[in-house]
C-alpha cells in the first residue's frame, strides 16, 4: 500500500475571508434572509404542484412508481428546505425516506404513501404551521414510516 | 465588543443546483453575503467545464443528476485536477440522501455535507468554520479530501497510527494534575554532576 500524502493547505477562501473589510454577520444574514424570501411565494407554488403530482399518482397508482413518488417528495424537500415550513419539510422527508427504503427492498405498498400525500396537503392547506395538530399528524407519519420500513 | 465581520468580496462561488429554483435562491443567499461573483450551473458536467477554464474560491453543490452527481463531482475535482484547483472547499447540500449515498458522502473528499433545511444562518456558520479549517489534506489510494477526522484523538487503542504525528501506544487521560512552569523549568535546569 503506498503512504498516504498529507499536505498542509489554506485555501483561496481562507485567505480571503481573513482579510479586513467586509460586512458584519448580521448585516449579511439580513441581506441573506431579505433576498431569500422574496422567492417564497414562488416556491410555495412549485411545491403546491409536486405535491398536486403526488395526488395524481396516488390516484392512478402506475407500475414501478418508486422513482417518480422519491423524484416529487425530494422536490418538496429540495424546495421547502429553504424557508421554515416545519412539518411540510418534515412530512415531505419522510414520504421520501420511505418511498427511498420500500424501493430500495422491492416492497413497494401504496397505503404509507397515500397518508403521506394526504399529510402533505392538510399542511400546505393549514399554512404549515407547527401545531399541537400537526405534531400529532408527524407522530402518525412517523409511525406509517417506520411500519413500511419494517 | 466590535462585532464579527465577514469578507467575501473578493471570493468567487461556484453554485450548481439541477432545480432551478433552487439554484435562484443560493444566488441570492449568497449576494447578500456579498460574494464578488457566483457563477451558477444547472449541472455537475456544466460545473466541470467552468473549473477547466478558471478557479474558483468555494463550491457549493446540490446535484442528483445520474450523468454526474455530486459525489462524483467531488471525486473529479480532488482526483482530476492539479494543486491548488483540488484544494477547493466544496460544500454538498441535501434534501433527503438516500440510503446508498450516505457512505460516499463520507467518501467523496466534500468538505462539509448540509442536509436541509439550508437557511442563510446555517450556510454562513460553515463557511466561517471552512475559514477557519486547520485539516490536513490527505491523498491515498481510496480517499482524496480534507482529513474526514475533524478531532483528532489519535489511532484507536491497539492499532499503530498511519500519520506521521501519531504516537506508537494509546497515552490515556492524565493521571495527575499538570505540572507547573517551576517544575518544568527545574527539569530543564543545566545542573552540575560529578563524574
Amino acid at each position: 500500500m503506498t503512504e498516504p500524502v498529507i499536505t498542509r493547505i489554506k485555501t483561496s477562501l481562507a485567505q480571503q475571508m481573513a482579510q479586513l473589510g467586509g460586512r458584519t454577520l448580521t448585516d449579511i444574514q439580513r441581506r441573506a434572509d431579505e433576498r431569500l424570501g422574496r422567492h417564497k411565494a414562488e416556491v410555495m407554488a412549485e411545491i403546491e404542484t409536486a405535491v398536486a403530482g403526488l395526488e395524481s399518482l396516488c390516484a392512478a397508482r402506475p407500475q414501478a412508481p418508486g422513482a417518480e413518488v422519491y423524484r416529487l417528495a425530494s422536490r418538496v424537500v429540495d424546495l421547502a428546505g429553504f424557508f421554515d415550513t416545519g412539518p411540510l419539510f418534515d412530512a415531505g422527508y419522510s414520504l421520501a425516506d420511505t418511498a427511498d427504503r420500500m424501493t430500495s427492498a422491492a416492497a413497494w405498498d401504496w397505503p404509507p404513501v397515500q397518508v403521506h400525500v394526504q399529510a402533505l396537503r392538510l399542511i400546505l392547506n393549514a399554512g404549515c404551521e407547527r401545531n399541537a395538530a400537526t405534531e400529532h399528524l408527524l407522530s402518525g407519519l412517523k409511525a406509517v414510516a417506520a411500519k413500511a420500513r419494517s | 465588543m466590535a462585532e464579527d465581520r465577514i469578507n467575501l468580496e473578493q471570493s468567487t462561488v461556484l453554485l450548481v443546483d439541477d432545480t432551478p429554483q433552487a439554484l435562484d435562491m443560493l444566488g441570492s443567499i449568497f449576494q447578500g453575503f456579498g460574494v464578488k461573483e457566483q457563477i451558477k450551473r444547472p449541472s455537475a458536467v456544466e460545473a466541470v467545464k467552468v473549473l477547466q477554464q478558471r478557479p474558483v474560491d468555494l463550491i457549493v453543490i446540490d446535484c442528483g443528476d445520474p450523468e454526474m452527481d455530486g459525489y462524483a463531482f467531488t471525486r473529479w475535482l480532488r482526483r482530476e485536477t492539479p494543486a491548488p484547483m483540488r484544494y477547493t472547499p466544496v460544500i454538498l447540500v441535501t434534501g433527503h440522501a438516500s440510503q446508498s449515498k450516505v457512505q460516499e458522502g463520507r467518501d467523496c473528499g466534500v468538505s462539509f455535507v448540509i442536509t436541509k433545511p439550508l437557511t442563510p444562518a446555517v450556510l454562513l456558520k460553515r463557511i466561517l468554520w471552512l475559514a477557519g479549517d486547520e485539516r490536513e489534506f490527505v491523498e491515498c489510494e481510496t480517499y482524496v479530501g480534507p482529513d474526514r477526522r475533524v478531532r483528532n484523538f489519535g489511532p484507536p487503542v491497539g492499532m499503530t497510527g498511519r500519520r506521521k504525528g501519531d504516537l506508537s501506544a494509546h497515552v490515556g487521560h492524565a493521571v495527575e494534575e499538570n505540572m507547573d512552569q517551576a517544575d518544568i523549568d527545574m527539569l530543564l535546569k543545566p545542573q552540575r554532576v560529578s563524574l
